[in-house]
């Protein structure tokens, strides 16, 4: 059946172009600038998905971004909204959630069947016993729920994130907005941005006529001005999706997310019609009024052909007009409300012979013997005070449609975000801001003010108000009237009958009666009730349901609405694409100065902290284990090198350096000589450890810490944080980037020295020492460190010279065989040394002496941060301590893995921290913390490994390669 | 001075686009990475140069300002502003602390550090190891509209300002400038960021139709 009709004024067609699509494998024809709902209704198409719980067919609800029932498959892309996404050429549409196709939907029998066993909150009270059959409800539960299938396979496209900045943002280009922007734009020293949902600017304006030409004409001159109007953007098919502190508003678009940051924003998003609560209020062809609206004036279609309009508001009077200049037979006006209207509206009704039912319901839609459209209404007498309908009294309507009116709910989720307090004003049966954070405010609907001239004075007054903010004391004064007229929004549009199926919520399929028995369970908070009902929970976010929900339990507990209080809004109010949401993904990695080595020589890189660093360098044919082994016996026999550029490098400059680092590490340094480093415990004002490190003393004034790279950015903070409290005279300087770090390191490290320099600090120099020197012109800095080997030297390379200064030492090394090796080896070198790793044997609660590290804390000194809670800490009893420990010699069983639990008698005692198999030692070795009582060389635990075997491990000393083929 | 080639951060990550190499202040720089008319043309749209081989000195501490001075290097007054003088472009990065920045060949850098080393009171040397990038072009207000969260739109910047804040995720510094009525962009980062900053701004610049000009070209009409 053809539903279009002729040209609109102000339509969104390009007539001249027609699309081909298809939808559950069916062929249709659309106009580009159809959505796909509109396509699918011109061509008499109304099953356009089904319900989520029940697999109720649907239709149409809002035509207003809020139609979740209505949910299509293209390809690749799934959860297209068909109210709104336009139809392409080409598509391939398919409605989500069933099986067998929307009109043969087998998961229709859920509703039909089964609904009286899934009340509300049935899935908190089933399934879980017996326990062994909870898998396969598990099974069923997880294939049953969702909407569209996620397709992990979906390509990655970019999508930007933006940022702008504006002295004015305009949300909503209604009336009311458009009125606001262009009262602003009278100021042209301003910036205004103006966004909306929709396709095209004018709100309601655009198609809430009642049948006449006018309004339109009055929106033409409106865009007109604006576009004229050279400060002010308007942005459509743009959603501000959320409120953020300092005026930051997400701007959603197809491509990416602009957050825009304005001096003032002015919210003018308008109300959401909410529908009247009756049984089988959902049935396809069932709609609310502004839907039929748009339906018509934006798309040129007609939404049925003879239709019943259900309003409890003087709106569903200008909606039965809209529908007759659409050509719909309008059967009858049933008005919900007890006293008669009589105004220009109901004569002109009148003159077209239509009857308006007053002080009745529409009791229930009559459904098709195929339950998928609608065939009549009864209609019967209703009180609207005591809330009863007279069912004796019904009477049917033979009809194809019903338009809904019966109220609104404001838009305000982003005034909520921004710390809006509300009222509830009973003469437009609406909650309307009361307060509003600085530099924020709101015009039109959403304020409470729903005559037109008045919105659009509205939208003036928040833009003169806007400007005084910004210091514009010249900003016109400009007064709104009140409402006087009969209120847009009915008190309790609710129907009751005795079959229910008359639905709040059409995402989740809640109906009036679930609220009840929410209540009854002692769910009556609407918070609580959010949560175990779920209204407003699905895809639209209670955009059409959570006001008639906070009228129904308000009803229920006897109390006014006001005193229920709304759900929490939090951004983002509307869906937005996960894509959107990363943006382009910005991935900052910190990399050496010779990382372009490092890859030339076949480095596998790994992430350490915020670095990429060389792991291990590959040989064809030989395993990651083997080439791991191979670097460290490199070390061991001869000589290796490796990049530690990405240890935090911090300077310490000024008279009272000494005293800054006596206070922030626990040891002590005040008699640490020029050209000696000692390592430096940090541990924050709980005693936990932070990291540790070593200083050099350079000069007299010069300190140089050298720290761990994932803990380095943390360290540097804190050296910030507590340097602004003590006030000393010190400089910190971060030179981390500016030095590169190469070690070079096994016993003929110093062969390798030797024939680059033949300064006579190389021979002075022993291990605890530092100097400086230069290297073919280069200043360096060079320490004698024994963190990896007993023999090695450690180079501080200005991150320039870096290339040069290692391509020095590789070539001067080619003679011992040097070997570069990664982080991987570097791990296996320090732990066969004995050495803890912070961050790696530790985790965010050790403390030092869980290190058995008792000797690097000064607990003479007068003070040090953490010392307190040390001398708390060494009062109570010790948990667990960490040990160095070795497997069986020839342990060939489940290798444990770090994080492996050790247990003793069934109790969790301690876990592994780190664990490796030496080929130099000969044995597999590792850190774990285990009972304090068990901390002697020779003591024995046991490990269990994730296959859930026990594996013996005994106690040694460090370090390990004095363990060789001991124990 | 040392004898041996410097290499600036992104270097290596130029190699892929062929640039014609040369060396300035010791250093390996792409000096043109195609012709002329084509460099010339994505500097309209967007170019980016990379002038990490550029000398700097940098220094903080209480005295610092006095010290400058008293070493003939003009400062700026304010704060969060930069002042250029005899082809020394010096950043004032708060009230205590300069990055010194050589922008043609001259002994300013080697002198200063040479000053440095008698330890003066209240004056630190901070050893510079930036990543340095020139950006010029129409696509600008575009590129940073993405990488950056502040204003930097024209009507929002001071004159002469430096503005320290996250470029691409991460610390950078800029100094935005009006050269021959275009604005170009001064951008400096943390040196072990380089490559990535480097990435993410040739990228951007293709995506806007420009890309890598070398240095020979990065300044031709200014």
């Amino acid at each position: 059946m053809n539903m279009r009709i002729d040209k609109q004024t102000g339509e969104w067609l390009e007539r001249e172009k027609q699309v081909n699509f298809t939808y559950e494998g069916k062929k249709f024809t659309a106009y580009e600038g159809d959505t796909i709902t509109s396509a699918l209704w011109a061509s008499g198409e109304k099953v356009l998905g089904r319900s989520f719980k029940y697999h109720r067919p649907r239709g149409v609800l809002s035509l207003a971004n809020h139609d979740i029932n209505v949910m299509l498959t293209d390809g690749q892309d799934t959860n297209i909204r068909g109210d709104v996404v336009t139809v392409k050429d080409g598509m391939t549409l398919v409605a989500v959630n069933t099986l067998g196709g929307v009109k043969k939907d087998n998961l229709r029998y859920i509703g039909k069947l089964l609904s009286p066993f899934l009340v509300v909150g049935f899935y908190y009270k089933a399934f879980f016993r017996p326990r062994f059959m909870f898998p396969f409800w598990e099974n069923i539960i997880r294939h049953g729920a969702g909407l569209g299938k996620v397709n992990f396979n979906y390509p990655r496209i970019p999508k930007p994130k933006l940022n702008e900045h504006y002295d004015v943002l305009v949300i909503g280009a209604g009336p009311a907005g458009l009125s606001a922007a262009l009262a602003a734009s009278l100021d042209k020293q301003l910036n205004i941005l103006i966004v909306d949902e929709n396709k095209q600017a004018g709100g309601s304006l655009g198609y809430d006529r009642a049948g006449s030409i006018s309004p339109q004409s009055q929106l033409d001159e409106l865009v007109s001005e604006v576009n004229k109007a050279t400060n002010i953007t308007l942005r459509t098919n743009a959603y501000a999706g959320a409120y953020y502190t300092d005026h930051l508003i997400p701007i959603i678009e197809f491509d990416g997310i602009t957050k825009v940051r304005a001096k003032t924003l002015i919210i003018a998003t308008g109300a959401f019609e909410q529908p009247p609560v009756f049984r089988n209020n959902d049935l396809p062809g069932v709609m609310n009024g502004s839907a039929a609206q748009r339906m018509i004036y934006r798309y040129g279609v007609k939404p049925f052909n003879n239709g019943v309009v259900f309003t409890a508001n003087d709106h569903g009077y200008r909606v039965a007009l809209d529908l007759i200049h659409a050509g719909t037979v309008v059967k009858a006006v049933v008005d919900l409300r007890n006293e008669p209207v009589s105004n220009a509206l109901t004569k002109e009704l009148t003159n077209h012979a239509v009857q308006i039912y007053s002080g009745h319901c529409v009791y229930e839609a009559l459904a098709t013997s195929d339950d998928m459209a609608v065939k009549g209404v009864v209609i019967c007498p209703f009180d609207e005070d005591t809330n009863e309908a007279d069912a004796d009294r019904s009477f049917t309507i033979d009809c194809d449609g019903v338009a809904m009116s019966a109220g609104w709910a404001s838009a305000a989720a982003l005034l909520y975000q921004s710390g809006m307090k509300v009222k509830y004003d009973y003469t437009i049966e609406q909650f309307i801001p009361e307060a509003l954070p600085n530099g924020i405010f709101a015009a039109g609907k959403v304020n409470g003010v729903f005559d037109l001239e008045q919105r659009i004075a509205d939208g003036a007054r928040a833009a003169a108000e806007a400007m005084r903010y910004m210091g514009m004391d010249n900003a016109p004064t400009i007064s709104v009237q009140a409402h006087t007229a009969s209120s847009p929004s009915h008190f309790f549009p609710v129907v009751p009958h005795p079959k229910g199926k008359n639905f709040v919520d059409f995402d989740e399929d809640i109906q009036a009666k679930d609220f009840i028995n929410a209540a009854k369970e002692g769910f009556d908070n609407i918070e609580l009730m959010k949560r175990f009902t779920t209204v407003g929970m699905g895809p639209s976010q209670g955009k059409h349901s959570n006001m008639n929900a906070i009228r129904i339990l308000a009803r229920i507990r006897e109390l006014p609405v006001e005193k229920i209080g709304s759900t929490t809004s939090r951004p983002f109010f509307h869906p937005t694409p996960i894509g959107h949401l990363g943006g382009r993904n910005f991935h900052p990695v910190r990399q050496s100065a010779i990382q372009g080595w490092h890859a030339d020589a076949g480095a596998v890189f790994v992430d350490v902290g915020a670095w990429s660093r060389p792991a291990y360098y590959q040989k064809p044919g030989v395993a990651v284990e083997e080439i791991i082994q191979q670097e460290s016996v490199a070390v061991h026999n001869s000589v290796g090198i490796i990049d530690g550029s990405s240890l935090g490098k911090i300077e310490i400059c000024g008279p009272q350096a000494v005293e800054f680092l006596e206070r922030f590490f626990t040891g002590k340094f005040a008699d640490q000589k020029v050209g000696e480093i000692r390592y430096a415990l940090s541990i924050d004002e709980s005693a936990v450890v932070a990291d540790d490190g070593i200083i050099s003393r350079v000069k007299d004034e010069l300190y140089y810490l050298t720290i761990g790279t994932s803990n380095a950015a943390i360290v540097y903070r804190e050296m910030q944080r507590w340097l602004q409290m003590w006030q000393l005279d010190v400089a910190l300087v971060n030179v981390t980037g500016s030095y590169g770090i190469i070690n070079v390191v096994g016993p003929k490290s110093v062969h390798v020295m030797s024939s680059l320099s033949q300064d006579p600090l190389l021979s002075t120099l022993t291990a605890g020492m530092v100097g400086e020197m230069t290297i073919s012109d280069v200043a360096v800095r060079i320490m004698r460190v024994t963190f990896v080997s007993d023999i090695g030297y450690e180079l501080h390379v200005p991150a320039d010279s870096m290339l040069a200064v290692w391509e020095k030492l590789i070539k001067a090394g080619s003679a011992y065989d040097i070997r570069p090796f990664g982080t991987d080896t570097q791990r296996l070198l320090r732990l066969e040394m004995g050495h803890y790793l912070p961050g790696y044997d530790t985790d965010g609660l050790t403390i030092p002496y869980e290190l058995g590290c008792d000797s690097e804390l000064a607990m003479d000194k007068p003070f040090f941060v953490g010392q307190r809670s040390l001398k708390i800490l060494a009062k109570k009893t010790l948990r667990k301590r960490l040990v160095p420990f070795v497997l069986e010699d020839g342990f060939s069983g489940q290798m444990p893995e770090d994080c492996n639990l050790v247990i003793d008698n069934g109790e969790i005692e301690g876990r592994v921290t780190s664990i490796s198999y030496s080929s130099k030692v000969d044995r597999i070795i590792g850190f774990a913390y285990v009972n304090p009582k068990k901390i002697e060389a020779g003591s024995r635990f046991e490990i269990k490994t994730d296959n859930g075997s026990m594996v013996k491990a005994t106690v040694v000393k460090t370090p390990f390669l004095n363990s060789k083929k001991e124990s | 001075m040392s004898s041996m080639m410097k290499s600036t951060p992104v270097a290596y990550f130029q190699k892929k686009l062929n640039p014609k190499w040369g060396e300035v202040n010791g250093t390996q720089v792409a000096m043109s990475f195609d012709t002329v008319e084509v460099e010339e043309d994505r500097k309209k749209k967007l170019g980016v140069t990379d002038v990490s081989f550029r000398q700097r000195f940098g220094v903080k501490g209480p005295q610092a300002n006095q010290w400058l001075a008293a070493q003939k290097i003009k400062t700026p007054d304010s704060i969060n502003s930069w002042v250029i003088d005899n082809g020394v472009l010096v950043l004032r990065l708060g009230s205590s602390e300069f990055l010194v920045e050589q922008q043609v060949s001259g002994e300013v850098c080697q002198q200063l550090n040479q000053a440095v080393q008698t330890n003066p009171v209240g004056v630190y040397k901070v050893l510079r190891a930036d990543a340095a990038f020139v950006i010029s072009g129409d696509g600008i207000p575009a590129m940073f509209s993405e990488l950056c969260k502040l204003d930097l739109s024209q009507k929002a910047l001071k004159p002469n300002q430096v503005i320290m804040t996250q470029i691409a995720d991460i610390s950078a510094t800029i100094a935005p400038e009006i050269i021959n009525d275009r604005l170009v962009i001064r951008l400096w980062c943390d040196g072990t960021y380089g490559a990535y900053m480097w990435r993410v701004l040739h990228q951007l610049a293709q995506e806007q139709g420009g890309g890598a000009v070398g240095l020979t070209n990065c300044f031709s009409n200014d």
